[in-house]
């Protein structure tokens, strides 16, 4: 191939989060534990970036620092808390103090919206919400979900609204240049997650040169036609997990949950490790390389 | 060979618990699980009576496992010697929507008397004065899959006449009403928690006490309800853990994760 003809698609971890506008609508990747960009939300705070809109299905302490620093004030999802331990500490704070608004889905409704975004079309039909409040029961767009008789078969089918945010936040495991993307484990929802977004940041545990990933295209997720920025950001997940490059850190998310259930811990919390570190690097150096070695996946376990 | 069955003084009540969960899964079904106790009944069930069952996480992993327990269902742990890791909308779309899963376990922080359960609100919905975790795929799972195992505790609060916010449907106001509504899975089969379990009559598709847990009284059942639940002439107590199950439980949550060491 000619050299020329490969883009070189990347930025660093500031200059993608500077791209992001105050009230700009978010795709969120990660599903749980697994690779959440972390990083980008550590930045996002740094930034102080505001009124921001996140869509996604479920997430955990990425979205907890979110609405702990006021970053984001409007979720479109379907599950927030901090799996295994408890509800999410900052978040419940922000919702008492009206800060947050959460318009509530079914995990499977998101992906769908996701999808329908993805595939230009305006609306995704589905089986769940049926008979529900989520039905029902809205925040605050102006129309949630609809339900009608399917104008083929008569039966009643639930009909979401597709979503096209303004950029899509995806870790991936590994990335080229031009964006080309391959994810290791589970994918939640970010194959379609990272092709709604009118613009897609991939940030990702490796950059590989792309004869790597030409050797194996079978293993491309994400091709790079429809990626704008790749940014490299090792342990960009860190303290939750990426398949095959490392494991949780449990204590650390443990402390973070009993710290945060007051403000004064949350705002120690988010001082020591997040605004008085001005990049990723520094907040990984207060975790330490021992901390970091420890949590290495241990071949051929994926964790 | 005749079941050696443990002595109540010899197990907790989760591990009863997860042992109830466990038995409801047959061999070869596709079984929809979370994390926390069904996670361990799953596991157990495939060591003992459904080695081929399969079991699926929402989050992608398919077919899983596990050896070690996880915290999230998307924990990489649940990756070990599974066959497939794909997405969700392999997983709550076409594995699920698409008819394949014959059971799903699900918990709740409250339960009406229909089976139908809240996961979003306590109190009001305009001014809620907790905002649980919400629906994730739970709504997906109750709608959708075959059969439902709901796992709770049994507490006045939680067993309610009228939920803060229905999240997930069971049977909704009654008999046909899943049907009415356009759900195409089966709703809930069974209610397990600390202090028996429940399944529904078939008539009036109402909560109905099905086995006491050992030492437990109807009316302790009764006055841990905030609804008035179908009471059998005769209830027959559960069946207790086997010592196999038990020894097979401790060793799959080692260090009491799930299920602490309490005796």
């Amino acid at each position: 191939m000619v050299e020329s003809a490969i883009e070189d698609k990347r930025i660093t971890l500031k200059e993608a989060v500077k791209l992001v506008p105050d009230g700009a609508h978010l795709f969120w990747g990660g599903f749980g534990f697994q690779r959440p960009p972390m990083a980008f939300a550590h930045e996002l705070v740094r930034q102080k970036k505001r009124n921001l809109t996140i869509y996604t299905c479920g997430s955990e302490m990425d979205i907890d620092i979110l609405s702990g620093a006021y970053v984001v004030s409007r979720y479109e999802m379907a599950f927030y808390a901090i799996e295994g331990i408890g509800l999410a500490p900052n978040i419940q704070r922000r919702i008492r103090e009206g800060a947050i608004e959460i318009e509530d889905y079914t995990n499977l409704a998101m992906a769908l919206r996701f999808l329908g975004g993805a595939l230009g079309v305006p609306f995704m039909p589905l089986k769940s919400m049926l008979g529900t409040d989520l039905l029902s029961k809205k925040r605050f767009r102006p129309k949630k979900a609809e339900l009608i008789e399917c104008p083929f078969t008569g039966e009643k089918i639930v009909l979401v609204p597709s979503v096209r945010p303004d950029f899509s936040i995806v870790h991936a495991s590994r990335v080229d240049k031009e964006g080309n993307a391959q994810i290791d484990g589970i994918k939640g929802e970010d194959i379609e997650g990272a092709r709604a977004g009118k613009k897609v940041i991939i940030l990702a545990e490796e950059i590989v040169d792309t004869e790597f990933i030409r050797a194996q295209p079978d293993q491309t997720v994400i091709p790079n036609i429809y990626v704008s920025h790749v940014v490299e950001c090792p342990w960009g997940s860190y303290p939750m997990m990426v398949y095959n490059y490392y494991d949780y850190d449990m204590e650390h998310i443990r402390r973070y949950y009993e710290q945060c259930k007051t403000e004064e811990g949350w705002q120690k919390y988010c001082e020591e490790y997040i605004t008085s570190t001005d990049s990723h690097t520094d907040f990984l150096k207060k975790i330490g390389m021992e901390r970091l070695m420890e949590l290495k996946a241990k071949k051929p376990l994926p964790y | 060979m005749t079941k050696k069955y443990a002595k109540p003084e010899e197990f907790s009540t989760l591990e009863l618990m997860a042992v109830c969960g466990s038995r409801q899964i047959k061999n070869g079904q596709v079984v929809f699980i979370g994390t926390g106790l069904p996670m361990i009944a799953a596991m157990l069930a495939k060591k003992t009576h459904a080695p081929a069952a399969k079991i699926v996480y929402e989050a992608g992993f398919i077919d899983s496992n596990a050896k070690e327990i996880a915290l999230s269902i998307a924990d990489s742990r649940l990756g070990y010697r599974a066959s497939g890791a794909i997405g969700l909308i392999e997983t709550l779309g076409v594995m699920l929507q698409g008819g394949h899963v014959d059971l799903g376990f699900v918990g709740a922080a409250q339960i009406d008397e229909y089976g139908n359960i809240n996961t979003s609100y306590i109190g009001d919905f305009e001014k809620p004065s907790v905002r649980l975790p919400g629906s994730g795929g739970g709504n997906d799972i109750v709608s959708s899959a075959k059969h439902i195992v709901i796992i709770m505790t049994h507490e006045k609060r939680k067993m309610v006449k009228k939920l803060d916010y229905l999240t997930s449907p069971g049977f909704l106001n009654g008999p046909a009403a899943r049907e009415k509504a356009g759900l195409i899975g089966g709703g809930p089969l069974l209610v397990v928690t600390n202090l028996c379990q429940m399944d529904f009559d078939p008539k009036t598709k109402r909560i109905r006490l099905a086995t006491l847990h050992p030492g437990v009284t109807v009316q302790q059942v009764k006055d841990n309800s905030g609804f008035d639940l179908i009471i059998p002439e005769n209830v027959p107590s559960t069946e207790p853990p086997t010592l196999d199950e038990l020894a097979l439980l401790r060793a799959i949550d080692p260090n009491g994760i799930y299920i602490p060491r309490t005796k």
